[in-house]
């Protein structure tokens, strides 16, 4: 047995009973570290020794019974744009390649209240921008499934992280799929919350109205311990919510609903095949399950590319070369900015910053950003309606398995597709999870999407958990261990 | 929709210094997604449809007290500067 494959609950039990120390696991992780992150390239920053301290404390709480959080001891990976205070946060940017965060994110903040042991940061594409971990400023992260492919992104890093074990978990961020999808393509557990149950505070913003913290792990009991750890009103995020779940059926009693738009041409047979096999076991558990058409959700990618742009160009504005960050030199203030944000920008947040920017300006305001405003809240009353009808709906979480490493960078159109499936969830504010659930024919892993109504987390977990154990995935990546 | 649109404006709009290289694969790129995203403009929405929306779950925005609360210590929020003198933020000017 390796203690690292085990899930969150197995390995506080072994805690509990002094069978095993954190201090051992931490070493363990670290050990896994050495032998993937040459060909992985996961993490940019590794926290080892600072820590080491830490897991001795942890030891003294398990050895003295005085340990009281599941959390306590287990090692987490972060995503690189949530701030932890006294390390950098560079979003895989130039422009932050030096900024050092003086505060704690509020997630990390709960997480240190829990004494979870924080293994260092993941790389991502720059500013969570981006489908493959390809765009990051400091080189791409590989699958670990097979170095060809890519993880997936934007938070690419973190499951190449979890899938290698060299973390426990990992935390995520989501604006358009950027936790589901690399949980898809490297075989885990991907949950995006209900939008506003955890706070943003200390996220470096993407697209505020559509970015959402969450776990990536390797089952969905560990999804449901981080994010019963992370979740919770914050009066430093406005759009917060109270946590307040919703009662709905997770048994044979609930009706699923399979979305007509996403079994259709654009997805591969394979990633249908696996919303097919995992309808029929649930026909075969007593589910009802029926096909619900939301033909909104065609729009999804065209709503989305003007909606999330539009909120960058005005997020990334504070990018100026003034109070951090990256400064190029310029005659005047305005030249000085013009040259650092050249400078500090990759070409896909460029790409972004300059359709966002063009979504906004006069005389095409209405006409674009208010429209996609418009179709999003059309979505959303057209999936309450739908809920209405059904309580959980599944589609593939992906189109395809994974691709390749370079062969959708030519054509930003094709890499905006590879999200088709979770971007509803975020337009919408919906929780949704992506459970994997078997392999293609190449060796690699596919998984389905799950989503249900807002404030319907815990019934979507439980819901994912009856799932999980009946498909019995237990695929895992061969030579990191 | 219309698909016209001058890539200098927008650098300058977006405070961007782009190279000729950059503005045509970027003009290039953008052609390609306006034409994509407009698919929205067959789009029939329905007349109740038309306010702007803000919260994914409707949340109103409510006003916070106006009270001092913990944050940032003054060298904390300059710490991260690319110049800094006397505690505050120096820049070139304005004008030349």
């Amino acid at each position: 047995m390796d203690v690292s494959n085990l899930s969150i609950r197995e390995i506080n039990s072994l805690f509990t009973k002094k069978e095993l120390k954190p201090s051992e696991l931490y070493s363990k992780v670290f050990e896994n570290a050495a032998n993937s992150e040459a060909a992985l390239h996961a993490h940019l920053t590794l926290f080892e020794e600072e820590n080491i301290k830490k897991a001795a404390e942890s030891d003294k709480r398990f050895s003295s019974g005085k340990s009281a959080s599941l959390l306590d001891g287990i090692p987490i990976a972060i995503k690189d744009n949530i701030n932890i205070k006294n390390y950098k946060t560079t979003c895989s940017s130039k422009m932050l390649s030096n900024y050092t965060s003086p505060y704690d994110a509020t997630v990390i903040e709960k997480l240190k209240e829990q004494n979870t042991l924080f293994t260092g940061k993941t790389n991502l594409d720059e500013f969570a921008m981006g489908s493959s971990t390809e765009n990051s400023a400091f080189g791409l992260t590989k699958n670990p499934w097979n170095t060809d492919y890519v993880p997936g992104g934007s938070s690419g890093g973190s499951a190449a992280s979890v899938g290698a074990r060299s973390s426990i978990a990992a935390l995520g961020s989501d604006t358009g799929g950027s936790i589901r999808q690399p949980a898809s393509f490297c075989g885990l557990v991907g949950f995006k919350p209900t939008y506003g149950t955890v706070s943003r505070f200390g996220l470096v913003a993407f697209a505020s109205s559509l970015d959402q913290i969450g776990p990536i792990t390797k089952t969905v009991d560990d999804s449901r311990i981080i994010f019963s750890s992370i979740s919770g009103e914050d009066n430093r995020d406005a759009t917060s919510v109270i946590n307040n779940q919703l009662d709905i059926p997770s048994d044979n009693t609930a009706t699923i609903g399979v979305i007509k738009e996403l079994m259709e041409d654009g997805i591969s047979d394979e990633a249908k095949n696996e919303v097919n096999k995992v309808v029929e076991i649930l026909k075969s558990k007593g589910y009802k399950v029926k096909e619900i058409s939301i033909p909104i959700i065609k729009l999804s990618i065209s709503i989305y590319y003007l909606i999330a742009p539009a909120e960058c160009s005005a997020n990334l504005a504070r990018f100026d070369g003034v109070r951090y960050g990256l400064r190029v030199d310029g005659k005047t203030s305005y030249e000085m900015m013009e040259n650092t944000r050249a400078e500090g920008f990759g070409a896909e947040v460029k790409r972004r910053i300059l359709l966002g920017t063009y979504a906004l300006s006069a005389g095409y305001y209405d006409e674009y950003y208010g429209k996609a405003l418009q179709a999003r809240k059309e979505m959303i009353d057209e999936f309450a309606k739908t809920f209405k009808d059904v309580d959980y709906l599944i589609s593939p979480t992906t189109p395809t398995q994974a691709f390749k490493s370079g062969e959708k960078t030519s054509n930003p159109l094709e890499m905006y597709m590879s999200d088709l499936c979770t971007i509803p969830a975020n337009l919408a504010g919906l929780p949704a999870i992506s459970i994997p659930t078997g392999l293609s024919k190449d060796k690699l892993p596919l998984g389905v999407q799950i989503m249900s109504k807002p404030l319907s987390d815990n019934p979507l977990l439980d819901f994912s958990e009856i799932i999980e154990k009946e498909v019995q995935f237990d695929g895992q990546p061969k030579g990191w261990l | 929709m219309s698909n016209e649109f001058n890539i200098k404006n927008i650098a300058k709009l977006a405070s961007i210094n782009l190279s000729k290289e950059e503005q045509d694969s970027l003009s290039n790129d953008l052609s390609i997604i306006l034409e994509h995203v407009n698919a929205l403009s067959d789009l029939k929405l329905h007349a109740q449809q038309q306010e702007i929306f803000i919260h994914p779950l409707e949340k109103e925005l409510e006003l916070q007290e106006d009270e001092v609360k913990k944050s940032l210590t003054h060298d904390e929020a300059i710490s991260n500067a690319p110049e800094s003198k006397d505690g505050k933020f120096v820049v070139p000017p304005s004008m030349e």
